[in-house]
């Protein structure tokens, strides 16, 4: 009966949770501007305006279709991450099925964006997929590397070693190189400024989302309330010892945020070409080193 | 603009209150009131607090700003981006110019009175107004919003035939994308 109510309501809690901080990531940008900067709960006001826009403009049903496929994937993903009192779905499914699970939500908007016809989108969406190969090579090997590391590939065993010893025992303590990575992994998944090469706004009109309006934009907005949150619980459960309680893992969250954000707000953006590059070769290379340093610690003991 | 009666649920009066503090406009600037938007976006008069963010593409807009004079090829583009963003959508018309041609009244590539082509819902006076009014002008739109009085584009939908007739007589026949009648009928948009 809990785990059902879980299931329910765990999409919510997300949610609400990411769309904090989304007006929080707002809020950070308009004072560093000197700005007073809106609201809080902004980004909620734009999603209601969003969802009760009285006309709404369809392209189609594999229009209408993707968006459910980029919001489904996303509530997908979610499930495997275990977090505080909630972690069913973790010990059946491991790390390489959230490996495989991240991918439904690019692919799923790709193909709506395809079907808009917008050159703008088109450009937007094929530089998110080739972003996608830039981040997930740092990505995938920093999982690799923490499995083969404490020999599991279950998200949820990983948690319980990293808790086992306080901080000593924390990913990013055993192995700060691929903490690193995943770190500059992050910053692209989460689309901030460095890697924020397909919305671009003054560049490709926002990319995928150029032809989106009403409730299509409000689905997307919703989605990215909730990768917000998955994104830094996936960091935070491999490097970060997951958390005890759900205080402890939003002041985790916040403090990754919070760096990934100050990060955003004094970088330009690199072009896509220099993005993919930059990924490959210094995020990339970090891991790899991390991993050939875990194969010569095995292989002395 | 006519008095007009209009029976809100409390649900509408909600939703109005939440709606009301998020308005995207388009970044769509025309005429030389453009240069009066940067310093209303940025930390001098920070126009995001009150929820007020340049957008890119009509599609994502709420609010389209007419900034000074309108020539008549400009006009056509500005018709194509009215129609394609999604509703409730506002107007606000910039200076003189917009009102009764100001300084270009004897122009023959610009057009005189912008409510003959798209219906307004705010004008603001001056050549050009300080980014004070132009605050001003946003802020009573919201307070409008909040009471249910800015339903002008309302009027794009039930009276179409009236701007296209204006629309036709400055550019000839045009084509344009969007059926406005039956949109009006699919989305129920009928009374003003």
């Amino acid at each position: 009966m809990n785990t059902v109510l879980w299931i329910v309501f765990y999409p919510f809690i997300a949610f609400f949770i990411g769309i904090m901080y989304m007006g929080y990531s707002r809020k950070f940008n308009a004072r560093v501007e000197r700005r007073y900067g809106p609201s809080w709960i902004q980004p909620f006001y734009d999603i209601v305006k969003l969802m009760t826009k009285r006309t709404n403009i369809s392209h189609g049903w594999m229009h209408d279709i993707s968006l459910l496929m980029l919001l489904g994937g996303t509530l997908a993903t979610l499930m495997f991450i275990p977090v505080p009192g909630f972690s069913y779905f973790a010990g059946y499914g491991d790390m390489l099925v959230i490996m495989y699970l991240i991918l439904v939500p690019s692919l799923g908007m790709a193909l709506g964006v395809g079907e808009t016809a917008n050159p703008n989108g088109s450009i937007g969406i094929s530089r998110a997929l080739m972003m996608l190969a830039g981040y997930d090579v740092p990505f995938v090997l920093s999982f690799i590397g923490m499995g083969m590391l404490n020999h599991t590939t279950s998200m949820f065993d990983l948690i319980q070693i990293q808790q086992s010893n306080g901080i000593a025992s924390w990913g990013i303590v055993t192995n700060p190189l691929l903490g690193l990575a995943a770190l500059f992994a992050l910053q692209g998944m989460l689309g901030e400024k460095p890697f924020e090469v397909y919305v671009a706004p003054h560049e490709i009109a926002t990319g995928p989302m150029s032809e989106m309006g009403g409730k299509f934009l409000g689905i997307m907005f919703i989605t990215h309330a909730i990768t917000i949150f998955l994104e830094l619980t996936i960091f935070i459960n491999l490097f970060l010892g997951g958390a005890f309680t759900w205080i402890g893992l939003i002041v985790k969250q916040l403090i990754v945020f919070t760096l990934v954000l100050s990060v955003n707000i004094v970088f330009g953006r690199y072009r896509v070409d220099d993005a993919m590059r930059f990924m490959w070769k210094i995020p990339g290379s970090l891991a790899l080193l991390g991993i050939i340093l875990i194969i010569f610690q095995q292989l002395r003991s | 603009m006519k008095k007009q009666i209009t029976q809100r649920n409390a649900w509408d009066k909600v939703l109005a209150k939440l709606t009301k503090r998020s308005l995207w406009m388009l970044h769509y600037c025309t005429g030389c009131g453009a240069i009066e938007l940067p310093p209303t976006m940025t930390a001098r008069f920070d126009m995001e607090r009150f929820g007020v963010l340049p957008m890119v593409t009509p599609r994502q807009a709420d609010l389209l700003l007419i900034t000074g004079y309108l020539s008549i090829k400009t006009l056509k583009r500005i018709i194509l981006s009215y129609e394609q963003m999604q509703s409730p959508k506002w107007v606000v018309a910039f200076g003189s110019c917009t009102i009764n041609g100001g300084m270009y009244w004897n122009s023959y590539a610009t057009i005189k009175r912008l409510d003959m082509y798209l219906p307004v819902e705010i004008y603001i006076a001056g050549c050009m107004p300080r980014p004070e009014a132009i605050i001003e002008s946003f802020t009573k739109l919201i307070q409008r919003i909040d009471e249910g009085k800015a339903n002008s584009w309302k009027d794009y939908y039930t009276n179409y035939d009236f701007y296209r007739k204006n629309q036709e007589r400055v550019f000839g026949k045009i084509e344009t994308y969007n059926d406005i009648k039956a949109d009006g009928e699919k989305f129920d948009i009928q009374q003003p």
